[in-house]
């Protein structure tokens, strides 16, 4: 009886222990894209978490980029997601809408409410991830696209770099030609290829330069000015097989090849993050300064001067973590995040943090001026709870028109008819 | 006394057969039957994948507005053509790969493996093969260069309709060719000698012994290759996938399993993709019926 009684109180002592160690022991799941130079600092910033606090555990699980929308949506839907996770703004808006993300945690991360926080960031940076008054994300990077250029090449097809780089999207096409080498009707070097399938961020601005919308101003339209359309339309059957053979989405992505220098591919469309990359894959083509940046270009007949629409990546955290978690998690974002100038000059990317763009060294950065003037005169990428099927319908009327061969309008016509869909299914 | 001994002895093997089929059927229970019962289910409701709100029970519309679909008909027409595209070739060539392999003497084991080896591969990495190789300075354009005697000619093998649809038929049938080819081997293999020896004696020749004696003894088995590659066909998905993650425009190959993955997973309508699923999986049942019916009016002994 006695030795019965002892051991079920050793069993009941050690389950108690057991229950209060668990308790303590706060282990958080971070998911996010492949960057080998984030990866680096954010291993760092976990260790250094980790030891300031032992009883928060951080395990942070990569993913390619183009597979993350699909991987994050399975997880929610399964009710088994991460904690922490960053997407592109446009795929995230639907959880934000959808209240699958919690609300920052201001006193967690040393702030008094959702004003203070805005206050220390760019006028307009939260405007996306705000509902009700709260904010539900804290920026990771708020990145534009521009045209890198491989000045070698230009001048390998007779052309100065420095002012023969198109202005236009007409001289896209004539200075691609230029540039483009062929193996009969096989590509060997592109001149330019588009930053397929980021139809909302790159191509919707096309639409916009010729006064075109994708919705009307009441979001009830799909389509609005069909003839900005067609032209853009048309651009890209221009630039595919069926015109002047320019590229296509077939071919290896311009932005990961461009980097090695291979005389390849001479222009590509991306961030200012792309310049960490080339620093790490190739130092002798980042140092040789043989590589610059311009301007995204214009329509000749375009009735507004837009640039690419920029993007932001948000670190949210999950609703369904429970308050504690969820108190933990946005302090390690934060805690992350204070590291503002090292993710620039390690990682090339920006956060909109005002104290960072207040930096006199901040412009001092190659080609930041660009990227800068090019935001300036662009807005933030188009934003819907059902954006991620409104680009998956454009990427599918682009390559109609652009690899089928499908008329123009039979393909907008198309285009309207599924959008129009989505807007009136109301459920 | 016999015949009470002899009806316990039934009970305890019938007892026994139940204790080794029983955790099958479980398996299969939890993992084929209930998700399917569950699917049929959810066809019945509207649901955003990502939404916490309670579905909405909405009846047969997501069938009603599947029939009414342009989008649903074209990802039939599209499952149709590649079915058909891949089927027949498949069936008939892996046939006549199997009488080839049984027609010789040696090296029989090293031909059924170089047919077979595509088939060990996901579907996945066939994919990620041939998209290199469909790329434009790929093999594919530099193997038809040389043999059409041409320089430099894009066949556009993942960009116009008509080659993108030859192109993922090129890529299931090098994949399963070996696997039915397999099949077929040992159908004909099971065809007895003496069967053949008879023919011959009475004065067949390769021909009419094929066409008269191993064709028809081998109903069974073509039955059988005819069913798993239709099933196999009609439920492709991983090179159409692939191939449009890739760059190659979706509407030509856009099957009914690409269209139930979009529907779910990028336009997050959950309801609306299960009834799909379902409208697939009575067109795959009722073939498989239709098949088996068929092949039951005519069935072959060797005696």
């Amino acid at each position: 009886m006695k030795k019965t009684s002892a051991l079920l109180l050793i069993a009941l002592s050690l389950l108690l222990a057991a229950s209060v160690v668990g308790a303590q022991t706060i282990e958080l799941t971070y998911w996010t894209h492949t960057d080998d130079n984030r990866t680096v600092i954010e291993n760092r910033y976990i260790e250094e978490f980790q030891a300031m606090y032992p009883n928060v555990t951080i395990k942070r699980v990569v993913n390619e980029a183009s597979k993350m929308g699909d991987l994050m949506l399975t997880a929610f839907s399964a009710n088994n997601a991460p904690d922490i996770f960053n997407l592109p703004i446009e795929q995230e808006y639907g959880y934000m809408m959808h209240h699958r993300v919690a609300p920052v945690n201001y006193k967690a991360i040393g702030y008094k409410d959702a004003q203070d926080l805005a206050s220390q960031y760019m006028p307009g940076t939260f405007d996306t991830v705000t509902m009700d008054g709260q904010i539900y994300g804290l920026p990771l990077e708020l990145t534009n696209w521009s045209i890198y250029i491989n000045k070698n090449i230009f001048r390998d097809a007779g052309l100065d770099p420095e002012t023969d780089y198109p202005k236009t999207w007409e001289e896209m096409i004539e200075v691609a030609d230029k540039l483009t080498l062929r193996n009969g009707e096989i590509i060997t070097r592109r001149g330019f290829d588009f930053r397929y399938p980021y139809y909302l961020v790159a191509m919707l601005p096309m639409v916009e330069q010729l006064g075109g919308q994708l919705l009307s101003e009441d979001g009830k339209t799909a389509i609005v000015n069909d003839e900005a359309w067609i032209q853009v339309f048309e651009w890209f059957r221009t630039w595919g097989p069926h015109g002047r053979n320019l590229g296509s989405p077939t071919y290896t992505a311009a932005r990961k090849i461009f980097n090695m220098d291979n005389n390849d591919i001479a222009m590509c469309l991306t961030g200012f993050y792309q310049q960490g990359r080339i620093r790490v894959d190739n130092p002798e083509f980042y140092d040789s300064g043989e590589w610059m940046v311009v301007p995204f270009p214009v329509f000749e007949n375009a009735v507004n001067d837009v640039g690419c629409s920029y993007y932001g990546h948000f670190m949210m955290v999950n609703a369904q973590a429970s308050a504690e978690k969820q108190e933990w998690a946005w302090k390690f974002i934060a805690y992350m995040l204070d590291h503002g100038w090292e993710y620039l000059e390690t990682v090339n990317i920006i956060q909109p943090r005002q104290d960072l763009l207040d930096d006199p060294r901040y412009m001092e950065l190659p080609y930041m001026n660009v990227f800068m003037d090019d935001m300036a005169r662009s807005h933030m990428v188009f934003l819907h709870e059902n954006g991620f099927q409104f680009e998956r319908f454009i990427k599918e009327a682009i390559e109609s028109v652009m690899l089928s061969n499908m008329p123009s309008d039979e393909a907008l016509d198309i285009l309207r008819e599924r959008i129009q869909e989505v807007l009136d299914d109301s459920y | 006394m016999h015949r009470k001994r002899g009806f316990s002895m039934e009970k305890k093997k019938a007892r026994w057969g139940w204790v080794f089929v029983t955790p099958s059927l479980i398996l299969f229970a939890a993992f084929s039957f209930y998700p399917i019962i569950n699917a049929f289910y959810e066809s019945f409701f509207n649901r955003n994948l990502l939404s916490l709100r309670p579905p909405r029970f909405v009846g047969w519309d997501n069938y009603i507005y599947l029939f009414g679909s342009k989008d649903f008909w074209l990802s039939v027409q599209n499952t149709l053509i590649f079915t058909l595209g891949t089927f027949l070739p498949l069936l008939v060539f892996s046939l006549v790969l199997a009488v080839f392999i049984m027609s010789i003497k040696r090296f029989r084991r090293f031909f059924q493996m170089a047919f077979y080896s595509p088939a060990v591969l996901s579907s996945v990495v066939a994919a990620l093969i041939w998209l290199l190789i469909f790329d434009p300075r790929g093999l594919a354009n530099q193997g038809l260069n040389a043999l059409m005697g041409t320089a430099g000619v894009n066949y556009n093998w993942l960009s116009t309709t008509g080659m993108l649809r030859l192109s993922t038929i090129v890529v299931y049938f090098w994949k399963y060719i070996g696997y039915f080819t397999v099949i077929f081997v040992s159908g004909i293999g099971s065809i007895p000698d003496t069967l053949r020896e008879a023919a011959l004696i009475d004065g067949a020749n390769r021909w009419t012994l094929f066409w008269y004696v191993t064709l028809p003894l081998l109903k069974p088995t073509t039955m059988l290759v005819s069913i798993m590659a239709m099933i196999q066909c009609l439920k492709t998905f991983s090179t159409q996938y692939m191939f449009t993650n890739a760059g190659a425009p979706t509407r030509p190959i856009n099957v009914i399993t690409l269209n139930i993955y979009n529907t779910a997973i990028k336009d997050y309508r959950i309801g609306r993709a299960t009834a799909m699923s379902i409208l697939l999986f009575i067109v795959m049942f009722a073939f498989t019926w239709l098949q088996l019916k068929v092949s039951r009016t005519e069935e072959v002994s060797h005696m």
